[in-house]
């Protein structure tokens, strides 16, 4: 778990890095001091000596706050572990035990998580004594129902994976379930969660030792050595400020690490930035009758990573052009360069980028917004779960367009009638998770329409469907497309509903486009091995049953591991000593079609 | 194995509607149909997963593999562990391994983890860790519909080659007719929770009875040209 040393990450390690060594030296080295008692200098303010005054026995507070330290970190870290044990052991009760004494425990935790966490704190404390013991056993009960629902949730989440499922029925016994399966799984949320629950609960002690339940002289902590000066406050402030300002500095390092650690946990590895690519070479001449119109479109992302290398893609008004590949051939990122999507810290460059004629750069989010329609896989993450489907279709009227309220709906109803939606009217007074996920697709497809788009992207818009409704949604695609005349480019890994869809097909691979070809020559005219190799793996109603299927041995190489020849070299069956070193370019191969590939010309 | 009159009902809904089907010892069964028309439903109630009413007769020791591959290997446990998990032998180490040679995976992957393999080795850990249960039924629930189709010939290929080594019966859903074509020895149709149409494979595809037979025949995706 790389953690990002930002400053208020290295101060939280720096601060706990003190602690520790001050909880380990404080008794040693000021442990004397601590104690000697001074009948001369009783109830001092700040001196010279004793920068933060002295006690009623003239012990320097200095001293005893520096010696304090092992004490309240100690208690702190207990609690934290009692606390932590206990929430633990109640969270993942529920998932050993029989159905109605889970239901009894779940019940239980979330009684104690709804009450509030101070009072119960108290009223451990007073129940279990006064002094420490009660204090420690006080704050570790108010943090254990925080941790059991944490875990709670936590692993009722891993409970319901598929290798749980595959575990129990295999015979795997369940505590082994849980001591293999669900712990592993969530010990890395809860281990983050301890570095916070310890900031709080030494918080929690001095709050519990300044309302005078927690440590009882002659020991003392943070919070007793708080109590003590807090009623010379007016007269000697320092006295109270001294041990008041461990506290908060200790409580504050702690939450910050636990922060970093949590925001390292949630991130994925990332590598040290690269140079920049290149900036591409002049472009040609645009192409004046495409829509879209892109040349040497490159994304980068830090670490090498070239997802996307120098791709080129025209679609003229009216045509369907696929784009096809293996799975992280760099398919969708084409597409949210298009659209202005790359997530950061992805970075876009090209040669052009034209929608309409103009560069997109220069057009407005309002402009794009009406130009562009995208559909993509999952169409509930189109839609907001939490409003009906006509008054989302009709937002995009009123934003984009600014027609009035009652215009937009009618538009809305008329458009999800016109993707063959049944009954419109009554759709557009559901929410989305009413509709199938096929009504839902044709939803977003309408919400398209609700401008007059000149480029319609779809991503996979038909990959979580099953192939009827699949069918249905690929018709309903042309059939938008002969009615507004918009391009349209449509993604898919599947090149058969490629083939079946499009007018042309682009083929990617490792982020580069590999062959350009009209979709009728697929089955007959396809030239890349890559591309052959892709249909040569299809079954289809007359595959030769007693014969194995073909595939592509080996995998697509990562993005940042792609080397200088073809891409495709290590899985080509036709490949040569040129493939491994140079890269060929994509060239014209008869009309209408071009191929990069040395051994075909 | 034999399924009798089997329903099953989630609340009101009925997700699986009296179904009877029969696996013939070492034959692969393909159940097609569109989404929710209760496939998995079927197999989940085959494999003990969801209640349901009627009998399942001769289905010992069933194992099922998901669709998922990214989801159903545990991320912290090395291959090795995971296919390990049923094995009942002695010798856990050298069954590891006849298992991982039998999905066609060379030994060295026992010692790694999920994340270091590609979807289709990923699908061949969960067919090696689901082999280990020494099972008397594969259930393969839409295995190959989230593996590129590069890799999804190698994965078919492993399951036709295990019905022929190991005679093992299947149960093999998808909602593609031409994948299951490709592996099935029995067609079996379903279509809203019945069962609509069953019979030899090429029976099925080359003289469909029922309409909706014909429809999801229609729409297999295919090439022009
Ligand atoms: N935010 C990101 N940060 C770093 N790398 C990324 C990011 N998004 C995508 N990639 C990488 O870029 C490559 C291309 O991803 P992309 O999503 O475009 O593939 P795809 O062709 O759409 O694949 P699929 O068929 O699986 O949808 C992948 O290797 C992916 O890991
Ligand atoms: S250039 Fe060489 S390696 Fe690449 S596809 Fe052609 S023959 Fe194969
Ligand atoms: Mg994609």
């Amino acid at each position: 778990m790389p953690v990002r040393w930002s400053g208020p990450a290295v101060a939280g390690a720096v601060i706990v890095a003190l602690m520790a060594a001050l909880a380990v030296a404080g008794p040693i080295v000021w442990g004397d001091a601590a104690e000697r008692i001074d009948a001369g200098a009783i109830l001092q303010g700040a001196s010279a000596e004793h920068p933060l005054g002295t006690d009623n026995l003239g012990r320097d507070l200095l001293a005893r706050v520096l010696v304090a330290g092992r004490f309240s970190l100690a208690l702190a870290l207990a609690a934290t572990l009692i606390g932590a044990v206990a929430g633990i052991l109640l969270g993942t009760l529920p998932s050993v035990l029989p159905r109605r004494a889970a239901r009894l425990a779940t019940g239980t935790v979330n009684a104690l998580v709804a009450f509030p966490g101070l009072l119960l704190a108290m009223f451990t404390a007073v129940v279990a004594g006064l002094g420490a013991r009660g204090a420690v056993l006080g704050i570790g009960a108010a943090i254990a129902p925080g941790f059991a629902r944490l875990t709670q949730t936590l692993a009722a989440t891993v409970a319901g994976a598929d290798y749980v499922s595959a575990a129990r029925m295999l015979g795997v016994p369940r505590r082994r379930i849980l001591s293999r399966h669900v712990l592993p799984n969530i010990a890395e949320p809860l281990i983050l969660n301890l570095t916070q629950a310890l900031g709080g609960a030494l918080l929690g002690l001095a709050g519990m030792s300044f309302l005078g339940l927690g440590v009882q002289p002659p020991s003392f902590d943070w919070g007793r050595l708080l109590f003590d000066g807090f009623s010379r406050i007016y007269v000697t402030p320092e006295v109270a400020l001294g041990p008041a300002a461990a506290v908060a500095l200790a409580g504050i390092g702690f939450n910050l690490l636990g922060d970093a650690l949590a925001r390292a946990a949630a991130r994925t590895t990332v590598r040290k930035a690269e140079e920049p690519p290149a900036p591409p070479a002049e472009p040609d001449e645009p192409d004046p009758g495409a829509v879209l119109d892109v040349r040497d479109l490159t994304v980068t992302f830090p670490g090498g990573s070239n997802p996307v290398r120098g791709l080129s893609l025209t679609v003229a008004p009216g045509e369907v052009v696929g784009l096809v590949g293996e799975s992280g051939s760099g398919k969708s990122l084409t597409a949210a360069a298009i659209g202005g999507l790359v997530p950061y810290p992805g970075k876009v460059t090209y040669g052009r980028l034209h929608l309409g004629g103009r560069d997109v750069a220069t057009l407005s989010d309002k402009e794009l917004g009406t130009a562009l329609a995208m559909v993509f896989q999952d169409p509930l993450a189109a839609l907001n779960p939490a409003l009906k489907v006509g008054g989302q279709l009709a937002e995009v009227a009123v934003v984009h367009e600014g027609a009035s309220r009652a215009e937009a709906r009618r538009r809305a109803v008329d458009r999800l009638g016109q993707v063959h939606l049944p009954e419109p009217e009554r759709r557009a007074a559901q929410h989305p998770h009413e509709l199938s996920g096929g009504m839902r697709q044709r939803a977003v497809i309408a919400m398209g329409l609700m401008g007059t788009p000149r480029l319609i992207i779809a991503d996979e818009p038909t990959t979580a469907l099953d192939v009827t409704v699949q069918r249905q949604i690929l018709r309903l695609l042309r059939e938008v497309v002969a009615e507004t005349g918009a391009a349209t480019l449509f993604i898919s890994h599947d090149i058969a509903v490629v083939g079946q869809l499009c007018d042309r097909v682009v083929v990617m691979y490792a982020g580069r486009v590999v062959e350009e070809l009209p979709a009728d020559r697929l089955a007959e005219g396809a030239a890349h091995p890559y591309t052959r190799a892709l249909i040569a793996s299809l079954p289809g109603l007359d595959t030769d049953r007693t014969r194995p299927l073909a595939g592509i041995p080996g995998t697509q190489p990562a993005p940042d591991q792609v080397g200088p020849g073809c891409a495709f070299a290590p899985r080509c069956s036709l490949a040569t000593e040129r493939c491994t070193t140079e890269r060929p370019e994509l060239d014209a191969h008869g009309p209408r079609q071009r191929v990069a590939c040395w051994e075909v010309s | 194995m034999i399924i009798k009159n089997l329903t099953v009902r989630f609340g009101d809904f009925t997700a699986v509607d009296d179904v009877t089907l029969e696996v013939p010892d070492g034959q692969v069964v393909g159940l097609v149909g569109e989404s929710g028309s209760g496939k998995s439903s079927l197999a989940r109630a085959v494999c003990g997963l969801v209640p349901y009413t009627g009998s399942i007769e001769g289905a010992r020791r069933v194992q099922m593999v998901f669709q998922d591959p990214y989801a159903s290997l545990n991320p912290r446990m090395r291959v090795g562990d995971t296919v390990a998990e049923g094995i009942r032998a002695r010798d856990r180490d050298s069954e590891v391994k006849r298992l991982l040679e039998l999905v066609r995976l060379p030994a060295e992957v026992a010692g790694r983890y999920p994340r270091e393999l590609s979807g289709g080795q990923r699908q061949r850990v969960a067919i090696a860790r689901a082999l280990g249960g020494d099972p008397g039924l594969l259930v393969a629930d839409e295995i190959t519909s989230s593996l590129d189709v590069s890799v999804q010939g190698a994965v078919l290929n492993l399951v036709r080659g295990l019905r022929d080594e190991l005679g093992l019966p299947m149960v093999f859903i998808s909602h593609n007719l031409a994948v299951v074509r490709y592996v099935a020895d029995v067609v079996a149709v379903m279509h809203q929770g019945r069962l609509v149409e069953a019979g030899p494979t090429e029976q099925v595809v080359g003289e469909p009875a029922h309409d909706y037979t014909r429809a999801l025949l229609a729409a297999v995706p295919r090439l022009r040209g």
